[in-house]
């Protein structure tokens, strides 16, 4: 469908006479558009080139946009040749007609000139996911990215060159609502928009492009699937998905944005009473770095499914599924895959008693030590190695802790959290003690 | 509308219309945002004696206090005398005293509600983010209820220009072009208001909010006159004959030599690992109640920073933390400016990252602050936004 028609009025002022002759020039198709589409906020931006026939003289360029979702205060017109000889001078909304603008352009050339036009639009998105297919053994993982672009806007575009932003951007207004506006930039002392008659045409709109988007029924197929290509800009990625693509509004595309066949995993799992209770959960990890067959760029934030290879005629069983953040190249990747009951972590408390009594001068208790010893068993049930972290969070920071037995890497994380981290073997169990003496009362002034 | 200009002439009794005075020159002068004022001058014919010059209007709205009348022609021989308000009308009456007959030019001005102006901003910064072509756009709202066919603007700079403005028009004109308009890019983490530790939150990213300044003097081919506040959208070469959006931001009015500070995004390659390492009471005191209560105490805390940077170029971070009360520094890494009594602003250089990894620096914080009362002084803990509350 579409919806954003430009119309090229040509008036040529009279010598001497204040009336003006007026063509009306509907103006040609997009010779070419691009777009740009973010995902942290529904916008996209729009750059389409077209020819405009200019007289010398004053000329108008009427523009329309009924039925779209373009703000038309992003509006800007330049031309691309001969721009010291055209003055794109004002931009009116007249009165008393929604949707329409008028461009006052004053040429120096007759002829032909190239012009780029480019706004903001609301109503394309895309999103990214994954999927990931573990080995056997649960040492590697084929990574498969995709996107998925969906087209709402209410227009079809047409051999687009597709560009998509990874990043989050800080926006003010929705577009959305901004093409909504009965005036452009709203009118002085009155607050827009007017949020229920603005979500009826919404309906209204999505009905209609629901409808519209039946008229097409056959997608171009390529013989071998796009490259997408990355890079980074300011605070953003983006990608642009080779060639050209036609995304009719109502229809969406499924793209391989990216596909690695061994990335090696960590079978993580953590064990945090105050986080997690007392179940232990699966989480895998690796890194987005070179060592990964990855760190080319950073990955963007999405659903990612885990399957496993069962058996050796390409079955699959489904292991479960994790909503991940964005990451940087270099940074660690963690994906919760939820509780399990084959990794046990069980911590027990072995013995409890208090000593370091202190009195106040009336005799009462003033200060006092509490001390536990804690026995932690982590048990492997499973066939492969498995990496686990243990927390332990004490409620004070008046702490001191000895620990025995095979416990691993120790760190202290901040004033009131340890984390003990140990790699087990396939079918294998490990024990480890700690002892925790926490300091009461006026025996806090004795810590340290 | 719209102004019904009637002028009475008493002494010819109750009613004499004379036909309706023109409305000659217009000034729509834009200088104030608050309101705008209407400047337009118009022709009486006066008769000798005491005139009655009626000024009343209909679908617009006057602040009928503002209203002013001036005479051009014959200010020694015309005087008003008085100004009266009928009743449940809008509209006034001049008692306009004449010592000849003349056919007077007069301007009468008054503060004009619903028309008024924007200003919006649009920028495009070069690929490695050094400057901005900078834009502005004036945008001209008319929804007075009043046409103007042809009317001088005025704005509180530069020249003033011819345009005409409809009710319920608005018009967008260029208005300002500022080429390779030099800029900053800052980043800045404020301990008060980003979550500490990311690791406490489950899949979301902490975005360290990106900003570009520009600063408004003549080394930014700027510097003539105020920025009037406004909308700024931000474009960004993408070194393909294209650009991305890279955000938008409101700027409030920036005067002469002051800094504009747009913030466009937030980025997500700075990672801060923010933690409290200790929190102790030292130095304490206690009553002489036969249960000592506890009256005076020093803290003794850490606080501990690791930033990493996942970005291949260097960055400079902005770092505030807030100490409140009295407090000393015990041991500082870094060096750092006393903002003010509680806060501290560090100027973090962040290389880029290597091959090997993130860039990673750490911060270490040890302070006490200093004579707490129980009771007395409730201790704001200065803590980040905990989005998991901890037992």
């Amino acid at each position: 469908m579409k919806n954003i028609i430009f119309t090229l009025l040509i008036i040529v002022v009279m010598a001497g006479a204040s009336q003006a002759k007026v063509d009306l020039v509907t103006l040609p198709s997009r010779d070419t558009v691009q777009l740009t589409i973010y995902n942290s906020a529904d916008m996209t931006l729009v750059r389409e080139s077209r020819a405009l026939t200019l007289k010398d003289g004053k000329n108008k360029l009427q523009f329309s946009w009924a039925n779209t979702l373009i703000d038309p205060t992003s509006l800007e017109m330049l031309p691309k040749a001969d721009a010291d000889k055209i003055d794109i001078a004002e931009l009116t909304y007249p009165p008393r007609v929604r949707n329409l603008g008028l461009w006052n352009i004053e040429s120096g050339v007759s002829g032909k000139v190239p012009v780029e036009i480019t706004y903001l639009t609301s109503g394309l998105s895309w999103r990214a996911f994954y999927m990931g297919t573990l080995t056997e053994n649960e040492e590697t993982m084929r990574l498969q990215g995709y996107v998925r672009v969906t087209n709402n806007s209410g227009e079809d575009y047409e051999n687009a060159q597709t560009r998509l932003i990874v990043g989050k951007v800080h926006i003010l207004d929705q577009i959305a609502e901004l093409a909504r506006r009965q005036y452009p930039y709203g009118r002085p002392g009155q607050i827009e928009p007017e949020m229920e008659s603005l979500r009826e045409e919404l309906d209204v709109a999505k009905k209609v492009m629901t409808r519209t988007s039946l008229r097409v029924i056959n997608l171009a197929l390529t013989p071998k699937p796009k490259e997408i290509r990355k890079e980074g800009l300011s605070e953003y990625f983006l990608y642009t998905i080779e060639g050209k693509e036609t995304i009719p509004t109502g229809w969406s595309k499924r793209l391989l944005s990216f596909d690695v066949d061994e990335v090696p995993v960590v079978n993580l799992y953590k064990y945090e009473e105050e986080r997690y209770g007392t179940s232990v959960v699966r989480f895998l990890s690796f890194k987005n770095d070179k060592e990964h067959e990855l760190g080319e760029t950073p990955i963007p934030g999405g659903m990612l499914k885990v399957y496993r290879n069962a058996g050796g005629e390409g079955h699959l069983s489904y292991t479960g599924q994790s909503s991940f953040k964005y990451i940087p190249v270099d940074e660690d990747v963690e994906l919760n895959l939820g509780a399990v009951a084959n990794v046990v972590v069980e911590p027990k408390l072995m013995d409890f008693k208090t000593e370091n009594y202190k009195f106040d001068r009336r005799g009462n208790v003033s200060g006092w030590d509490e001390i536990r010893t804690f026995k932690v068993e982590v048990k492997n049930t499973r066939d492969i190695d498995v990496k686990v972290e243990i927390k332990r969070n004490f409620n004070t920071t008046y702490w001191k802790l000895t620990r025995s037995g095979d416990f691993g890497e120790f760190e202290e994380v901040d004033k009131d959290t340890v984390k003990f981290t140990l790699t087990l073997k396939p079918r294998s169990k490990r024990t480890f003690e700690y002892v925790l003496r926490t300091y009461h009362g006026t025996r806090e002034e004795d810590w340290r | 509308m719209v102004l019904g200009l009637v002028v009475v002439t008493i002494a010819e009794g109750r009613i004499k219309l004379v036909a309706l005075p023109e409305r000659a020159a217009t000034v729509i002068r834009l200088d104030n945002p608050r309101a705008t004022l209407i400047e337009e001058e118009r022709v009486l014919t006066l008769q000798t004696g005491l005139n009655k010059v009626d000024f009343s209007w209909k679908a617009v709205s006057i602040d009928a206090d503002s209203i002013r009348l001036r005479v051009l022609e014959h200010p020694d021989n015309v005087t008003l005398l008085n100004v009266s308000y009928p009743p449940n009308e809008a509209a006034l009456v001049w008692e306009i005293s004449s010592d000849g007959d003349y056919a007077e030019t007069v301007r009468i001005s008054y503060l004009l509600s619903n028309i008024d102006r924007l200003i919006t901003y649009k920028a495009i910064a070069d690929k490695a983010e050094t400057f901005v072509d900078l834009k502005s756009y004036l945008i001209l709202r008319n929804f007075s209820g009043e046409d103007f066919a042809k009317a001088r603007v005025l704005l509180d700079y530069g020249e003033s220009f011819e345009q005409g403005i409809d009710h319920e028009e608005t018009k967008q004109m260029l208005f300002l072009k500022a080429a390779k308009v030099p800029i900053t890019k800052i980043w800045t983490f404020d301990a008060a208001r980003l979550p500490w530790d990311p690791e406490q939150l489950e899949n979301q990213n902490v975005g360290i909010p990106v900003s570009y300044r520009i600063v408004n003097d003549t080394d930014s081919k700027l510097g003539e006159f105020a920025l009037w506040g406004g909308k700024a959208r931000l474009f960004q070469d993408d070194g393909h004959d294209s650009t991305i959006f890279l955000g938008e931001d409101v700027t409030a009015l920036v005067p002469v030599g002051e800094k504009m500070e747009l913030y466009i995004g937030d980025s997500r390659d700075i990672v801060v690992t923010q933690r409290k390492m200790r929190d102790t009471q030292i130095n304490k005191k206690y009553n002489n109640d036969r249960s000592p209560k506890l009256v005076l105490y020093d803290t003794d805390e850490i606080i501990t920073a690791k930033i990493e940077n996942f970005k291949d170029s260097p960055a400079v971070l902005t770092m505030i933390q807030h100490i409140p009360g009295q407090w000393d520094m015990e041991k500082c890494n870094l060096k750092y400016e006393k903002k003010d009594a509680n806060t501290l602003e560090f100027e973090i250089k962040l290389p880029a990252r290597t091959p090997d990894g993130p860039a990673t620096t750490e911060l270490t914080i040890h302070y006490h602050q200093r004579n707490l009362r129980p009771g007395v002084n409730i201790r704001p803990m200065p803590t980040g936004p905990q989005p998991i509350i901890r037992r």
